[in-house]
């Protein structure tokens, strides 16, 4: 329908079709129809000046908004910064300490980004609380059994994109390797679950 | 007082960017406002014709983004999501202009016209001193100002951002045909314009 | 800013918190002290964020920047949102803040309470690269 609103020449040809074939030679039709020929002309130059415009838009200086911008948006975002849920890790006399859900992300990323191949993208963490430990025990058959020291732990679900062509397998296994390293030395607790699902593949 | 946190590597995929914003990542959305504040902002520069307006629009179109990108199901998304925003911002600023000038007109308070914003700047360009004009590019656009503005929108998404026609389609409602409807009629009234100069 | 005295006590919540910070920030592995609105409203709960004032310190209380310390019954409480470097245990950093955190409370002729602590971030420190 909408089809029907595109400009057509005397001739019957649309605007369109002229359009989509300027860069290529002229058509029978177009080399006898002088209404074609004016229409390629027009479109030609039209072209031309779209494409210079593009192209001095993209370099003029002018055309920029200026820093300060920038600096407002981030200072909102810094503002409403996502933190995500907080972790408590040990609750003591001396007072309890909590982490939030994006500080460790960030050392999960630290982490995958040692690992060639591979980009971490979203990462959620979920956590059995610290003493809360054996009572909220659990939908998972076998996990129950044996009584560990109340310390939380940790479930940490990482989406990943590759690199084409990676063995997948083999870096997994890799990226588990080192965030279950990297969580006990940077934050102090063990590492827990690592569950690494890779979403999508990245141009190289 | 940039926040880049750890582990942020400069050759990151887009998609990967976008979700470590949509997690919190500072240093990634301070990315994808690196990425896209002169893109958006030349879009909406091309819509309004005015700095201080386009300003605006990048400002509040990458503010709402922070909060909105949670919701985001897919991050290769972002692009489209982003000029839909700014578009939709830029079309809504025409639309209080053109209100504004129409209430000014109609108490016939002449002298209330702000000129900058109710009239835009083409309207002392006339075609005959086309010749006068340095470049075709000013001519070009004092012609595409003079599209309505959904027209123009559609023009500059495609023409100077590289917007899909889908993409195109989402932002301003129509379909993906009636898109390339729109497209063809703005560059045959650019052209005819266009053909006027000498 | 500064609180009235209770019962005759020469320090305030205000002197508690910026020993707080200063002790704080002079624990190795400690980036920053983190200036999180959220931070404080989350911990506050919902309702009670219409009713914050910056400046506000009532009944012993005060609150700046990451920092939150009150004192009552001649026991100073803290609660403090840090960034640690990423290169120490962050667990560790919290331990040493709050040992010294308590120390310096105790300086003052108060008893030191709890001193909460969230790590919001984990980072590198300022300027070192990024291997």
């Amino acid at each position: 329908m909408a089809l029907d609103n595109i400009p057509r020449l005397g001739c019957g040809r649309s605007i369109d079709s002229i359009w989509a074939s300027i860069d290529r030679s002229p058509t029978a039709h177009e080399e006898q129809c002088k209404q074609c020929q004016t229409a390629r002309i027009q479109l030609e130059r039209l072209s031309a000046a779209t494409r210079a415009l593009r192209e001095s838009d993209l370099h003029d200086p002018a055309l920029r908004p200026r820093p300060g911008i920038k600096n407002a948006i981030m200072d909102v975002a810094r503002a409403e910064v996502r933190r995500g849920s907080r972790i408590l890790l040990r609750a003591a006399d001396n007072g309890a300490t909590e982490i939030s859900e994006q500080a460790l992300s960030s050392l999960v990323r630290f982490a995958a980004a040692a690992i060639p191949g591979v980009h971490s993208r979203r990462c959620r963490i979920e956590i059995r609380p610290a003493s809360a430990g054996l009572a909220s025990e659990d939908h998972q058959s076998g996990t129950t059994g044996t009584a560990t020291p109340a310390g939380p732990r940790l479930i940490v679900n990482l989406r990943v994109a590759a690199a084409p062509g990676i063995d997948i397998p083999v870096m997994a296994e890799a990226l588990r390797q080192e965030i279950s390293n990297a969580i006990p030395a940077g934050v102090g607790i063990a590492a827990g679950t690592v569950n690494i699902t890779v979403e999508d593949l990245y141009d190289v | 007082m940039d926040d880049h946190g750890p582990g942020f590597e400069p050759d990151l995929d887009e998609g990967s960017i976008v979700a470590r914003a949509q997690d919190g990542d500072l240093a990634a959305f301070e990315h994808l406002v690196l990425a896209y504040q002169f893109r958006l902002f030349r879009l909406a520069y091309r819509m309004l014709n005015d700095r201080g307006d386009a300003e605006d629009i990048v400002q509040e179109t990458l503010t709402t983004s922070w909060c909105g990108l949670p919701m985001l199901a897919d991050v290769d998304a972002f692009g489209g999501w982003i000029f839909r925003l700014a578009t939709n911002k830029c079309l809504d600023v025409l639309r209080k202009r053109a209100a504004r000038a129409e209430s000014i007109l109609g108490s016939d308070d002449m002298d209330a016209i702000p000129g900058a914003r109710a009239s835009p700047v083409w309207a002392g360009w006339d075609p005959a001193h086309a010749a006068e004009w340095s470049a075709e590019q000013d001519g070009l656009t004092a012609l595409l100002n003079t599209l309505p503005p959904a027209q123009r929108a559609c023009w500059l998404l495609r023409e100077m951002h590289g917007r899909s026609y889908a993409e195109i389609g989402v932002t301003l409602k129509i379909s993906p045909a009636a898109v390339r409807g729109t497209l063809a009629r703005a560059r045959h009234q650019i052209a005819e314009g266009m053909s006027q100069w000498r | 800013m500064s609180d009235p005295p209770l019962q005759g006590a020469i320090i305030t919540s205000q002197l508690i918190a910026s020993l707080a910070t200063r002790t704080t920030l002079e624990t190795p592995g400690v980036l920053r002290i983190e200036p999180s609105v959220q931070g404080f409203l989350a911990r506050l709960g919902p309702a009670a964020l219409r009713h914050v004032r910056t400046s506000g310190s009532q009944d012993g209380t005060y609150r700046h920047d990451g920092v939150t310390a009150t004192i009552s019954d001649g026991t100073a409480r803290v609660h403090l949102d840090i960034a640690t470097d990423i290169m120490y245990t962050a667990l560790d950093v919290a331990e040493a803040v709050q040992q010294r955190v308590r120390e310096s409370i105790s300086h003052t002729g108060l008893a030191p309470g709890a001193v909460d602590i969230t790590i919001l971030a984990i980072e590198h420190r300022r300027g070192t690269t990024i291997t």
